[in-house]
């Protein structure tokens, strides 16, 4: 017997004819390539990149805030400058887009699935388990993100995976919400019924039937949570929370920077922050685009 | 008519407008001021305050040098007894008379102020009393030197305005009645504190008719404030902003070398310091920072010339002492150390680092000028010779704690003395909470030959004499490379071309020195 009860209208996009109709959009498109490029660029950095602004014995005081194109005092020239400590931009933008990526991504999917977990549990026994769970994310949502991840930061102290932590904390109550909300609709559908009229288990019930489709919702508050999940790895690093300083991310950069910008010495945070940009406007457009294919209301005609 | 009476108004208006521009000074301060009672929170920013409204009977000069305030002069009368000749003719602001009894009732409500951070400066005077209504006679138990220096912490407040009164008193203005330059109009926490003339100051009345305090400690805020003609002057330009000021016709810059000292402590005692391993992590069979060797090797490695050129922008001087060139028993012999990595590297391998160790230096990161950036210079300059180097930076409030405890083997501090033989009883005098030595002595260095030195210095009464003993127990220290000096700060203020300051090695702001 085939005990997987599929909803013939769950998944519309995951299907082969999904990248053709993404395509259509060539804004999306051109943000997508151009997010290649830069989750490429972040991936190879050790390779592209011409010094390992992490590696302090690579580093020399005397190179210290040059401007972009000026040669060092070992005739190296600095595509894009050096920061305060002679570290060259170029190649510390490439390693903190790695840092921004890696936190965006990694803490996204954790609080995904934790968020996935509790929202389909609270959807499915509904009562106490319900009120309980969304109490909770109700509480935690009525702070501002950026304080309660200050306050964990504060508490934990500094490290790649204590900035993850704080991330998947402050965001595993959107999809707890949205997973509830998809789930609540699922499970009034007859194919639930199905299932357990089918006597099958409860958790795969859940896992199996309900999970694949409650998903393509949560797909696309997760594409757009990574850009907010990286602004605010950038907030915090800002901030000076987060990163040890000689391991500058994106935000952390144009910290430093922030201070000479007056001077003049604009590179510092510019050309970080330009990087910054570029990465969360990418993903916001592929997320957007996402958004508009999910959308079951929407007809995609390609003009849109 | 008509026409005149406008011509007129507006003639007069701007007349008005002229005169109170003229009598008033802005001044964008780099700290928050906490209290206004001048005996309960001992920091900078409150005594820069309390130096307005107050006075002491001893002043400090723009050179660190001790001078006569309230007191006109003093004399140590014997070995354990020290006579100050008070100043006549002086009224506080609400022109009562000044006299001993206002001296002895200060230095009781210094004493006595729960949580009061300025007792330790009237604690060592065992007998304290009134020869006369202008002469104040203070005993000690032992002799001690110092009596002059510690009495310049003690602010004169008025006993009549002053009796039974709490921080608040001071805070709401009830009880801020003082001898200084200005009288107290009004303080708003976080924001400012407003001040207004004393015409009768005995030092002669201040240039300005009012003068504005502003809390301003966002650096970017700060200086954006004085380009824009917010304030007329700031203290404490970040160092990225001085090229810009400085060829900015519109403002003047003034600057003197400080008294604050950039350098770091190392553990001296442990035979496993928490932070010092090998270059893979793993424990070593003892404790390099004990070695002189190494330890000198650290100081040559660093290249202080870099550092202050690079991150101060000029804004600091090499240093080799625990206090810079124009403070008391400064010892001018000893230079800084110079860059030698080549040397660092042979001393390392004699000390039986030939592949170097690894070690965490840790600092403030908000503390000190750039102190977090200096950090990673050091560090990347001790990775450089072998010794490679994690930075962790912390909020000073979290440092400061845990650097106490012990916590760290290498770690950054910055401080000010009046003198070369203070700082050392802080800093580097085996610690003895008895005799005050050692307070701030995280490396834990400890040597019997110094501390007797200083013994012998604080009991001279005579100031040559007294120098003479501190350069020598100076220099002891420093043979030893007890601490690493990096640099000696130099403040600096920037204020619109029409005004004059002269500079002070302590950093205070004063809107009376001003002109």
């Amino acid at each position: 017997m085939n005990d997987t009860v599929h909803d013939p209208s769950a998944l519309p996009a995951t299907l082969p004819g999904f990248a053709p109709r993404f395509a259509r959009d060539s804004v999306a498109l051109a943000a997508l390539a151009m997010l290649a490029l830069l989750i490429l660029a972040a991936i190879f950095a050790p390779w592209i990149a011409p010094q390992n602004p992490y590696d302090l014995a690579q580093l020399d005081l005397m190179d210290s805030k040059l401007a972009p194109g000026a040669a060092g005092a070992d005739g190296r020239h600095f595509l894009l400058g050096t920061d305060e400590q002679g570290r060259d931009i170029f190649s510390a933008i490439l390693y903190g887009m790695r840092t921004s990526l890696i936190a965006g991504s990694v803490s996204t999917v954790l609080a995904l699935i934790i968020g996935l977990f509790f929202g389909l549990c609270a959807a499915w026994f509904r009562g106490w388990v319900d009120a309980i769970i969304m109490r909770v994310a109700d509480l935690q949502l009525s702070f501002p993100s950026i304080l309660i991840a200050l306050v964990l930061l504060a508490a934990l102290g500094q490290g790649l995976d204590k900035i993850i932590f704080a991330l998947v904390a402050v965001q595993w109550a959107y999809y707890a919400r949205t997973a509830r909300a998809a789930g609540m609709a699922e499970r009034e559908k007859d194919y639930l019924s199905a299932a357990i009229a089918l006597g099958l288990k409860t958790p795969r019930i859940i896992f199996r039937h309900l999970l694949p489709n409650c998903l393509p919702p949560l797909m696309v508050v997760a594409t757009v949570q990574i850009a907010a999940a990286i602004s605010l790895e950038a907030t915090l690093s800002f901030l000076g929370l987060g990163l040890p300083i000689t391991e500058p991310s994106l935000g952390l950069l144009i910290a430093n920077g922030y201070a000479h910008l007056l001077s003049g010495k604009y590179w510092i945070s510019f050309f970080p922050g330009l990087t910054l940009l570029v990465l969360i406007v990418c993903i916001n457009l592929v997320a957007d685009r996402l958004r508009d294919l999910f959308d079951p209301r929407r007809t995609d005609t390609g003009s849109n | 008519m008509m026409k005149f009476n406008i011509r007129l108004w507006i003639c007069v208006a701007t007349l008005l407008a002229n005169a109170a521009m003229a009598g008033d000074l802005r001044i964008g301060m780099s700290a928050d001021i906490t209290s206004m009672d001048p005996h309960a929170v001992n920091i900078t920013p409150n005594n820069n305050i309390g130096w307005h409204v107050f006075d002491a009977l001893v002043h400090v000069d723009a050179d660190a040098r001790i001078a006569p305030g309230l007191a006109q002069s003093w004399r140590a009368v014997d070995d354990t007894t020290w006579e100050f000749k008070l100043r006549r003719n002086v009224k506080f602001h609400d022109g009562s008379p000044f006299t001993a009894d206002d001296v002895l009732f200060s230095m009781d409500r210094a004493e006595k102020l729960p949580n009061g951070q300025y007792a330790s400066f009237v604690q060592r005077l065992t007998d304290r009393r009134a020869v006369d209504p202008y002469t104040v006679r203070v005993k000690t138990a032992t002799p001690y030197a110092m009596v002059p220096y510690d009495l310049n912490s003690i602010f004169i407040v008025s006993k009549k305005a002053a009796a039974n009164a709490s921080p608040e008193d001071f805070n709401n203005g009830k009880a801020m009645i003082g001898t200084g330059p200005f009288r107290f109009t009004r303080f708003a926490r976080g924001d400012r504190v407003e001040l207004a003339k004393n015409p009768t100051y005995w030092g002669g009345a201040p240039a300005w008719d009012k003068v504005i305090f502003r809390i301003i400690p966002n650096d970017p805020a700060r200086i954006a404030a004085l380009l824009s003609g917010d304030i007329d002057a700031i203290e404490a330009i970040p160092t990225p902003d001085l090229a810009r000021i400085r060829a900015d016709k519109r403002f003047r810059l003034a600057q003197k070398v400080s008294w604050r000292t950039i350098f770091f402590h190392m553990d001296q005692w442990r035979d496993v310091s928490p932070f010092v391993t090998d270059r893979s992590g793993k424990p070593l069979p003892k404790n390099p920072l004990k070695d002189v060797n190494v330890r000198l090797a650290i100081s040559k490695a660093i290249n202080r010339q870099a550092i202050v050129e690079r991150l101060m922008e000029n804004a600091a001087i090499p240093a080799s002492n625990l206090v810079s060139p124009p403070v008391f028993g400064h010892v001018a012999a000893i230079k800084p150390e110079a860059n030698d990595p080549e040397a660092a590297k042979q001393l390392l391998a004699r000390a039986g680092y030939p592949d170097g160790f690894a070690l965490t230096l840790h600092a403030p990161n908000n503390r000190y000028v750039n102190d977090d950036q200096i950090a990673q210079s050091v560090a990347q300059m001790l990775t450089r010779v072998g010794i490679s180097t994690k930075v962790e930076t912390m909020p000073i409030n979290v440092y400061l704690p845990k650097a106490r405890n012990g916590d760290f083997s290498f770690s950054m501090l910055g401080w000010g003395s009046f003198s070369g033989d203070l700082a050392l009883r802080a800093l580097l005098a085996t610690p003895n909470a008895d005799k005050g030595y050692g307070a701030w002595n995280w490396s834990r260095y400890a040597n019997p030959a110094m501390d007797k030195l200083l013994d012998q210095g604080f009991a001279t009464v005579d100031e040559k004499k007294r120098e003479g003993i501190a350069r020598e127990a100076a220099a002891i220290a420093l043979k030893d490379q007890a601490v690493i000096p990096i640099h000696h700060q130099i403040a600096v203020w920037a204020m619109k071309a029409n005004i004059n300051y002269v500079a002070r090695t302590d950093e205070y702001t004063f809107a009376h020195h001003m002109k």
